[in-house]
């Protein structure tokens, strides 16, 4: 008997392995190491754990917005508005405490803003039907336009001690936990096993996989992109706020170009951009890999210039990836 | 004689997968060859191979005693290959000549010469006898004539040889008698033709030799005017389907009614009135377009109704989704398996207990333990030949995938399912499975309503048919009393035409 049980484990062991092996993850890890050996070899302070706890603290922030985008990806969208939501975000949560609100109200209205996004999105999309892309677009547009109108075109200062404590408290008093890392990396996990364990999950899979077939089996398309939408404006939403607790302001120019970075994350982590196909998981290790890629980029005092060029390269590169992918997919 | 188009020991392997093996033959010039066999048997991997989207594992291709060898689609059109694909591929914004001569238009001054371009359309279309104009946008065409515009396109290319894949899936009879006609031409003109299809009644129609596929290997080769279906019916499926129809066993135990539609109107259909029972299996006949996937889409919840009124078992139906419809019991496998039933890059596992995955789920999380017994059993109760539950459906035959979406739906234990063209591009062997499996349907008491374009069929499966034409219902005919040709003349002749008769 005991033998036979360990066998099994045995088994079960290689089918993860094999799993993995198949979800080419594997090559993301090896990608990831080699990125980091480099660096390492050309910056000593690369590979030291200070340095280590940067690229996840900026990662805090991406993180959030690279889940977003994965789910709403795998459904078959693909949201532009999150960067100019999560600096609308961070400015109303620095006025709203400035003018006297306290911290919990001041996250709780900011969420229902975040919500709220979500859902204007998600109209325009199923009730209009207009292309998701431009809707998030002029969304991206008009809500970075409202970041400066409220704040004067000015970073707006918070003292709010309370509120600050977000972008600072270790969770346990662990040093590198952090409660931007910590949030970031419950989110992926609670995300990770929605997708993964639960309907809804399926359901997100079944949209992006073939939209039709899916209204036919009785899925309803309106309820799953609202909520897609929603869960990407209340991530946003929240990341503008735990950015700005960091930050000690809120800026209206802040996050410009974060939802490009969430959703390089998200293909370089092989969710495909043509829906249906992709998970959490993946896009995590698709996070690391852009984020060691920036910070060595940053310790290497490269002019911010080139690494705007390094950036669109690697989206290229993550969009080849995904072709390639799919068409073996297809054989 | 030497052969224009050789084939030489061809073999094509997937991983896994012997796809074909060791296919060797040739095709003349002016000769018209049927490519034969179920899906799966390999017709169009070596249509493929022709054509280069494939390159054969082993083997060589001669054309006029030169080997040749494709990397891509575009190499074997310059070879002078054209395949005609059931799905057309045409710019509709664009008029007939730009797309017949898409690629090469004739150019003056770095700008398409449209005077010429029209004239030199206009010279192909004569050739060709057809009805149509160059000008005209190919979106305001028949879909016959579209395909025509794909077939001048090809000779316009100066292609030696034509394919065609299921060239016939969505005409009419009249619409396939000028199909036919053009075929002929292009064989007498010298062409190689090579012709794929599911209806065998084509295949004599038209061809000079049938290539009988199965499994990957090459059965036979026939001459057409020495051979009858009922022997290439037997080389494809390597048994006897004589008599399909006759040896299912059907269900006698006809029920209450279970769902009845009183004078429904809709944008597409006019005063519909029927009733269905349990265990009944009604068959909706008439021509494409005649309103028979629309009372589907109406019961279904999909399409809204105008005036008049549902009853399911009793009480009022009006489904406002799919979601309501499946809610009282209805299901649909609808017409388009790929573009409207199956989510072709997932698994077999997630495809098919889409509609019963909420009674799999605990709290909102799917029991995968569940799920996965679940799934082993539809596999085996619907016999879907797949190596794993967690195959992709796009790599499962056409049988296959259907029978995905019937397990997918009977789970559900529907009071009524609404099949829509169930065997559309299905092979013969699992054509009669499905046959079979709706039989079984019945016999559990589920009320059936099947739509479909093949008249055998829909006889020889209903228990009643209801003969629909531009939208209204025009006849109720029992299976004893149907023939295929009281159907189709419910089905295509004019009411006023019968009304001048009657004065």
């Amino acid at each position: 008997m005991p033998t036979e049980t360990v066998e099994k484990k045995d088994s079960k062991f290689n089918l993860d392995i094999k799993k993995i092996m198949k979800s080419g993850n594997i090559g993301l890890i090896i990608a990831i190491f080699a990125i980091v050996l480099v660096f390492s070899i050309l910056n000593t302070n690369y590979f030291t754990s200070r340095n280590l706890i940067n690229i996840l603290t900026s990662a805090s922030l991406t993180g959030l917005i690279c889940v977003g985008e994965s789910l709403l990806l795998i459904g078959g969208y693909m949201d532009l508005s999150p960067g100019s939501t999560a600096a609308f975000a961070g400015v109303a949560a620095a006025l709203l405490m400035k003018a006297g609100y306290s911290a919990p109200i001041t996250v709780l209205i900011v969420i229902l803003v975040g919500a709220l996004v979500g859902c204007c999105n998600a109209f325009f999309i199923t009730q209009l039907k207009i292309n998701a892309f431009i809707t998030t677009l002029a969304l991206q547009s008009i809500l970075r336009g409202f970041a400066f109108i409220i704040s004067n075109g000015e970073g707006v200062l918070i003292t709010n001690s309370a509120f600050l404590k977000i972008g600072t408290f270790k969770i346990f008093g662990v040093p590198f936990l952090t409660f931007p890392i910590f949030f970031m990396l419950l989110i992926f996990i609670v995300f990770g096993i929605t997708l993964k364990k639960t309907r809804f999950g399926r359901e997100i899979y079944v949209v992006g996989g073939n939209p039709t077939a899916a209204r036919l089996s009785g899925i309803s398309l309106k309820k799953t992109t609202y909520i897609l939408f929603i869960i990407m404006g209340v991530l946003a939403a929240v990341g503008g706020m735990i950015l700005v607790a960091r930050m000690n302001t809120g800026q209206p120019q802040a996050c410009s170009g974060l939802e490009f970075d969430g959703i390089t994350a998200a293909i370089l982590g092989g969710v495909a951009l043509s829906g249906g196909i992709g998970s959490i998981s993946g896009a995590f290790i698709g996070l690391l890999i852009l984020q060691c890629f920036n910070n060595g980029l940053i310790m290497l005092n490269v002019q911010s210039f080139w690494q705007n060029v390094a950036k669109g390269t690697l989206l290229l590169l993550a969009l080849s990836f995904d072709y390639l992918r799919s068409r073996r997919r297809v054989k | 004689m030497s052969e224009y188009l050789r084939f030489e020991k061809i073999s094509m392997e997937f991983p896994g997968v012997k796809a074909l093996e060791d296919i060797s033959f040739g095709v003349n010039k002016g000769e018209i060859v049927a490519f034969l066999g179920e899906n799966g048997a390999g017709k169009s991997t070596l249509l493929k191979i022709l054509n280069g989207d494939y390159h054969q594992t082993s083997g060589e291709i001669f054309i006029d005693d030169k080997e040749v060898e494709f990397n891509s689609p575009n190499e074997a059109i310059k070879a002078g290959i054209s395949v005609i694909y059931q799905e057309r591929q045409l710019a509709p914004y664009l008029s007939v000549a730009e797309n017949i001569f898409m690629g090469n238009p004739p150019v003056k001054g770095g700008f398409i010469d449209f005077k010429d371009l029209n004239k030199k359309a206009k010279v192909i279309i004569d050739e060709f006898d057809l009805p149509i104009e160059p000008d005209e946008q190919v979106r305001n065409i028949s879909v016959a004539y579209q395909q025509m515009v794909e077939i001048m396109k090809a000779y316009n290319r100066k292609s030696r040889i034509i394919c065609f894949d299921e060239p016939t899936a969505s005409l009419t009879d009249s619409e396939i008698k000028i199909l036919f006609k053009i075929i002929k031409k292009l064989k007498d003109e010298g062409k190689v033709v090579i012709y794929v299809s599911h209806r065998i009644n084509e295949i004599f129609e038209l061809t000079d030799r049938v290539v009988v596929l199965k499994d990957g290997k090459l059965m036979d080769i026939k001459n057409t005017g020495e051979t009858n279906a009922k022997e290439l019916i037997k080389l494809m499926v390597g048994r006897d389907l004589g008599d399909v129809f006759d040896s299912l066993s059907r269900n006698e135990k006809i029920g209450p009614t279970v769902l009845e539609l009183k004078g429904v109107n809709t944008k597409y259909l006019e005063d519909i009135n029927f009733q269905i029972h349990a265990g009944e299996v009604v068959g909706l006949a008439g021509l494409v377009g005649a309103g028979r996937t629309e009372i589907a889409r109406v019961i279904f919840g999909i399409d809204p109704i105008k005036s008049g009124s549902m009853v399911l078992d009793g009480k009022p139906y009006v489904p406002k989704s799919p979601r309501q419809a499946m809610n009282r019991g209805v299901a649909l496998c609808p017409e388009d398996r790929k573009m409207e039933g199956l989510a072709l890059i997932r698994s077999v596992r997630e495809n098919t207990s889409l509609a019963i995955l909420g009674s799999l789920c605990k709290a909102g999380f799917v029991d995968s333990k569940r799920e996965f017994s679940f799934t082993k059993k539809a596999i085996k109760n619907f016999n879907i030949k797949t190596p794993h539950m967690e195959q992709e459906v796009i790599n499962l035959s056409g049988g296959n995938q259907q029978k995905v979406i019937l397990a997918r739906w009977m789970s559900m234990n529907p009071k009524l399912i609404i099949l829509d063209e169930p065997t559309k591009g299905i092979d013969v062997g699992a054509k009669s499975e499905i046959y079979d499996m709706i039989c079984e349907v019945a016999k559990q008491g589920v009320a059936v309503i099947m739509i479909s374009s093949e008249l055998p069929e829909i006889i020889g499966i209903s228990d009643r048919i209801l003969v629909l034409k531009d939208g209204r219902i025009k006849a109720n005919i029992l299976r004893k009393e149907a023939t295929e040709q009281n159907i189709l003349s419910f089905a295509m002749i004019d009411d006023h035409k019968s009304a001048e008769e009657g004065v």
